[in-house]
C-alpha cells in the first residue's frame, strides 16, 4: 500500500528551482534511499515532505490524504518524522529532554513510555547518557539522539535526512543496522544518503538524484549493479 | 542491537569508542565549549540550590522576599543611593527595570527573539495610563488601577499586531524590524496631536488611598508604596511567567530558541508560540509602562528611546537570558548604578558596555544562566520505564560532561 506519494513536486528557493516535477512512491514497511551528489536536491525534497518548505507545483498525498498545504507540525501528528541534516538536536537540552520533544505533538501519554523503551531498545546508549547536554555529545551520539527522537512521535513514515554524515566508519555500518531495525518493527523510512554503498544495500527501493530530478530508480540491488549508478556515485568503474 | 551490546568484538566497539571521543573533542574546541563553560559554572549555583531541602529553599526565600520589602525602610547605609538620589525613588526604579527584564526574558531568553524595540511596549503602557486618568487628556477617564489590566491588554493587542508580520521573520531581521518599531511609537507619539508629543500628560492618575494628613499614599515623592506595589507585581508575575516555563508552552520557547527548524518537526507551532511569547512579553512591558507613569505622574515622549530598548536588553542579557531570577537582578543592576555612583551615571552606557564584554568573556550566559527543567511527562515515563520511584538528586550533582562519566573511556582501558 503506498504511505506517501509525491506527484510532479517543483521547490523553488526564490526563483531559483531545487526541485523539478519529482514523483515517486514509498510504500509501508519499506525502506526507500534517495541517493545523489550534493546540490542535487536531497535535503530539499526532505525538508518538503516534512513541511518546512512549501512546493510551488505538485502534490504530496500521504496515507491517502493531500498533505500539500499542510503545516509542519500537523504533519508530525499524521506520522511523518524527521531527523533532521547536521542532527539538528537541541544541543541546551540533554538526551532525555530532546527525547521529550519528540513527543510534543502526542496526546496519548501510554504510548510514550512505550515508545521511550523501543528508543532505548534501539539506543542503549542514550540511556546511560539520559542526563548529558545534546550539543557535548559525539557525532554519533547526537545522531542516535535525533534518530530517538525522531521515533518518539511514533511515526508511520521516518525520515532521515544523511544519517551517515561526518560518523566514523564503524559506526556508518551500526547506524543502519538499526535503521533495519527500526524498519523490522515496522516503520517505513525514507533515507537521503551520500553513502550510496551503504544505503543501497540497505534499501528495498532507491531512487537517484540529479540536479533536482530523479535520473534512475530501481530496487536497491538494481542499483547497486547499474554501471552508470556505479561510476558516478560507488566510485568503481 | 547497539554498538555496545550488539556482536562486535570488545577491540572494534572500543576503536568505535575512541573515534567517537575524538570527534567529541574536536568539536569541543569551538563554540559549545564556550557555552558549556558557562552552563557548567551556573550549575554550580543551581546545584547548590538543588540540594537544599524543599523547607530550606522556602526559608531562604521567605528571608530574601522580606528583605527586599524592608530595603527602602532598611536604607542600608553601603547601597544607599542618598544623598544623590532619594533612595525608596531608587528602588522603585530598580523595580520597575526588574519587570521590564522579567517580560522582555520571555521574549529575549525563552523564545530567543532578539526585540530590540521593547521599549514601544513600554511605552504603550504609559500612554494608556496617562491617556485614561491625566485630567490634561480628553477621552474616558477611570480610576488608576483599572488602567493596569487595560494598559495590559492594549500592549497584547499591539504585541501580536507586530508579531504577526513580523514573527516570519528571523534573526538579525527580526531585530531589525522590532527596532524600527521602537522607533515608530515614538515617533507617532511626536506627531499624532492627541499624545501631546513634548507637552505630554500631567498628572496622571495612582492607586487610591489617603494618609491621615489628607496626602495621597501612592505620591510622586514617596518611592515606598510604589516600590512594594511593584515588587508585590513582580512576586506576581515572576511566579506566573515560572508556571509557564515549566509547561508545555516553555517547553516549546526553548526548542525554539534552540532551533526552530528542529521545534517544527517535533510538532511545536512554531509561529504561534512566538506570537503568544511576544504578546505575553508585551503585555509585562506595558504594565511596567503604566505603573511607571503612575509613579512619575507625567509622560511625554522624551523617555521612549531607542538606548532605553538597548538598556533593558542589557539588563536581560546581563543576568542570563533565560533565567527569570537573572532578569530580575540585571534589571535591579542596571537601573541601580548609576543611581547609586552618581558621579560616573554620566559614562553609564560606557559602563553597561564594559560589563558586558566582561560578561560575554566570563559569563557568556549571564550572572545566573538559565537552566531550564523541560520534562513534563517525559519524566513519569522515564520513571516507568528505568523503574525508578523517582529523580536521585546524586546524579543530578555529577557535571554532565565529567569525562570519568563516560563509560566507553573505561571500556577502552581495560581492551
Amino acid at each position: 500500500m503506498t504511505l506517501l506519494e509525491l506527484k510532479g513536486v517543483s521547490v523553488h528557493y526564490g526563483r531559483i528551482q531545487a526541485l523539478r516535477d519529482m514523483s515517486f512512491t514509498v510504500n509501508e514497511g519499506e525502506v526507500v534511499a534517495l541517493i545523489g551528489a550534493n546540490g542535487a536536491g536531497k535535503t530539499t525534497t526532505m525538508r518538503t515532505i516534512s513541511g518546512l518548505l512549501h512546493c510551488s507545483e505538485g502534490k504530496i498525498i500521504f496515507a491517502g490524504q493531500d498533505i500539500t498545504k499542510m503545516k509542519a507540525h500537523i504533519r508530525v501528528v499524521h506520522g511523518i518524522s524527521q531527523a533532521p541534516e547536521g542532527r539538528g538536536i537541541f544541543p541546551g537540552m540533554t538526551v532525555m529532554e530532546n527525547l521529550d520533544m519528540g513527543t510534543f505533538g502526542r496526546k496519548d501519554r501510554a504510548g510514550v513510555a512505550k515508545d521511550l523503551e523501543r528508543v532505548f531498545d534501539l539506543f542503549p546508549r542514550l540511556k546511560e547518557r539520559e542526563k548529558q547536554f545534546g550539543g557535548t555529545m559525539s557525532g554519533g551520539e547526537q545522531q542516535m539522539l535525533a534518530i530517538g527522537r525522531a521515533l518518539m512521535s511514533n511515526p508511520k513514515l521516518l525520515l532521515l535526512d544523511e544519517p551517515s554524515m561526518g560518523l566514523a566508519p564503524q559506526f556508518i555500518r551500526q547506524i543502519f543496522k538499526i535503521i533495519k531495525e527500526i524498519n523490522n518493527q515496522g516503520t517505513t523510512v525514507l533515507m537521503v544518503e551520500q553513502n550510496a554503498n551503504q544505503a543501497l544495500a540497505g534499501a528495498h527501493r532507491a531512487f537517484v538524484l540529479e540536479t533536482g530530478e530523479i535520473t534512475h530508480s530501481g530496487t536497491g540491488r538494481e542499483l547497486l549493479e547499474d554501471p552508470s549508478v556505479k561510476e558516478a556515485y560507488l566510485g568503481v568503474g | 542491537m547497539s554498538m555496545t551490546d550488539g556482536p562486535t568484538p570488545l577491540q572494534t566497539a572500543a576503536a568505535e569508542q575512541a573515534a567517537e571521543d575524538r570527534e567529541a573533542e574536536s568539536k569541543g574546541a569551538g563554540k559549545s565549549a564556550l557555552r558549556q563553560r558557562g552552563k557548567r559554572k551556573g550549575g554550580y549555583l543551581s546545584d547548590r540550590w538543588q540540594s537544599l531541602s524543599r523547607q530550606q529553599q522556602w526559608a531562604f526565600l521567605i528571608i530574601v522576599v522580606v528583605l527586599a520589602y524592608l530595603l527602602p525602610l532598611l536604607n542600608p547605609p553601603i547601597l544607599t543611593t542618598e544623598p544623590g538620589n532619594n533612595f525608596a525613588l531608587a528602588c522603585f526604579d530598580m523595580a520597575r527595570f526588574a519587570l521590564i527584564a522579567v517580560g522582555l526574558n520571555v521574549v529575549v531568553g525563552y523564545a530567543g527573539l532578539l526585540d530590540l524595540g521593547y521599549v514601544a511596549f513600554f511605552a504603550v503602557g504609559s500612554y494608556v495610563a496617562a491617556m485614561l486618568t491625566s485630567p490634561d487628556s480628553p477621552y474616558l477617564h477611570i480610576p488608576y488601577l483599572w488602567t493596569i489590566p487595560v494598559a495590559m491588554a492594549v500592549t497584547m493587542f499591539f504585541g501580536v499586531i507586530l508579531g504577526v508580520p513580523t514573527l516570519r521573520l528571523r534573526g538579525d531581521y527580526l531585530a531589525i524590524v522590532t527596532l524600527g518599531f521602537g522607533e515608530i511609537v515614538r515617533i507617532l507619539a511626536t506627531i499624532i496631536p492627541a499624545m501631546k508629543g513634548q507637552v505630554g500628560f500631567q498628572n496622571v492618575g495612582h492607586p487610591p488611598g489617603t494618609e491621615p494628613g489628607g496626602a495621597p499614599i501612592f505620591s510622586n515623592s514617596n518611592g515606598v508604596p510604589w516600590y512594594w506595589l511593584t515588587l508585590t507585581i513582580i512576586i506576581v508575575v515572576t511566579l506566573l511567567v515560572g508556571n509557564l516555563e515549566r509547561s508545555r508552552v516553555g517547553r516549546a520557547w526553548i526548542a525554539i530558541r534552540e532551533d526552530e527548524d528542529a521545534a517544527e518537526i517535533m510538532g511545536v507551532p512554531t509561529f504561534k508560540y512566538k506570537v503568544w511569547a511576544f504578546a505575553i512579553g508585551a503585555a509585562i512591558g506595558g504594565l511596567s509602562g503604566a505603573l511607571f507613569a503612575g509613579q512619575v505622574g507625567f509622560v511625554n515622549n522624551q523617555k521612549f528611546d531607542v538606548t532605553t530598548s538597548i538598556l533593558f536588553l542589557a539588563a536581560v542579557v546581563l543576568g542570563g537570558a533565560g533565567n527569570k531570577v537573572g532578569a530580575i537582578l540585571g534589571g535591579a543592576l542596571v537601573s541601580y548604578i548609576p543611581l547609586r555612583f552618581t558621579a560616573i551615571a554620566e559614562y553609564k552606557y560606557l559602563i553597561f558596555g564594559i560589563a558586558l564584554v566582561l560578561i560575554m568573556i566570563f559569563r557568556s550566559q549571564g550572572l545566573l544562566p538559565a537552566r531550564q527543567r523541560l520534562l513534563a511527562y517525559g519524566r513519569t515515563a522515564l520513571n516507568q520505564v528505568t523503574g525508578k520511584g523517582g529523580p536521585k538528586p546524586k546524579d543530578t550533582d555529577v557535571p554532565p560532561t565529567a569525562p570519568e562519566s563516560r563509560p566507553g573511556l573505561q571500556r577502552g582501558a581495560e581492551a
